[in-house]
């Protein structure tokens, strides 16, 4: 698994694509569907995702999934509580589920946390799921690469 | 834009707010023509607001002076400016995110075609001048997902990094005044 992070607007899929020697197979992960993410090559817009997972905006499930019990039940996350520490354990059962199910995968996510602690509840929590999970995520990858301004760095 | 020999060489040197990016980029700047005969210019892109802008400005301005720069203010149509010296010259351009926020949000600025605009200035000036540093600013890792006119300005100074550090002979991100090489 392959982990690329950074800024908005660094040129991340652009550097992915071209790095990694693909440009279809590509899910957007925000208005992806669960299933799609085990068979992808690669994910951009993670972080929107992981948006959806903390149940902001679009569900992360499409609506057919929604309906399907026995693809709920296999759903590895709850990061709709506030814990950090139940954050934390969920974060990293979400990382190695995800890994085992799609170990090729490579994994666009933009960089959220260097800011000031937003004022709204949802997204104090988006931003702690995306920054749990990223950690968790580049933890268990062969590789992490940060783009700035369209030039990636390898950090692993 | 394909890079010829007669163009300047180009240093792109970002960073967060605080990084000690300018402190660097005038360092490389005095490192780069201390033992040369060389005109060194400043070109000021922030546009100074009330008297207390006024004053921040003109206390930069006295500081550089003493460095022996020319201070040239270029608010918008940078590809328009004519630097004019006997000896070669050297240039240091900050604040790439100004530029580009008085090109797209300034009444005589280029608007819609604020990207190309700012290239073109930046080619414009590789052409008369023998080296270039351009100082920009990380603002791209807060995570706010702002109202659509600012996400367009991140877009516009985003996809202006990527084209600068495309061309670029050196790019460096400075972290807390430590440059840290990315090209």
């Amino acid at each position: 698994m392959i982990l690329v992070t950074g800024g908005a607007f660094q040129g991340k899929l652009e550097f992915a694509q071209k790095t990694y020697g693909f440009t279809d197979g590509w899910i957007d992960g925000r208005n992806c569907g669960f299933a799609e993410i085990r068979e992808c090559r690669g994910i951009h817009h993670f972080h929107e995702y992981v948006r959806r997972m903390t149940g902001t905006g679009e569900n992360a499930f499409l609506p057919d999934e929604e309906n399907d019990a026995e693809t709920c039940a296999q759903v590895p996350w709850n990061f709709e509580n506030e814990d950090l520490t139940a954050l934390e354990n969920q974060a990293d059962l979400f990382a190695a589920w995800l890994i085992k199910e799609n170990p090729k995968l490579v994994i666009v996510s933009n960089e959220l946390g260097y800011g000031v602690v937003p004022m709204e509840k949802q997204d104090r929590l988006w931003r702690e799921a995306a920054g749990r999970i990223c950690t968790c995520l580049a933890a268990r990858a062969d590789e992490v690469v940060r783009v700035v301004c369209g030039i990636g760095m390898r950090l692993k | 834009m394909a890079k010829t020999t007669n163009y300047a060489d180009l240093h792109l040197i970002t960073g967060g707010s605080g990084s000690g990016k300018s402190a660097y980029a005038e360092s490389c700047v005095m490192a780069a023509s201390l033992n040369e005969d060389y005109q060194r210019f400043y070109i000021a892109t922030m546009i100074p607001y009330g008297e207390e802008g006024q004053q921040r400005v003109e206390r930069h301005r006295k500081l550089r002076a003493e460095k022996q720069f020319v201070t040239v203010e270029c608010y918008t149509g940078l590809e328009r400016l004519k630097l004019n010296a006997v000896c070669r010259k050297i240039v240091l351009l900050e604040c790439m995110s100004n530029l580009v926020a008085n090109e797209m949000f300034e009444p005589d600025g280029a608007g819609e075609d604020t990207v190309n605009a700012v290239l073109r200035g930046i080619d414009m000036l590789r052409q008369q001048t023998d080296r270039i540093i351009v100082v920009t600013n990380e603002v791209f890792s807060d995570g706010i997902r702002y109202d659509a006119e600012t996400m367009r300005y991140l877009s516009f100074l985003g996809a202006v990094n990527q084209a600068l550090a495309a061309q670029a002979d050196r790019v460096t991100e400075v972290v807390y005044g430590i440059p840290v090489i990315l090209k």
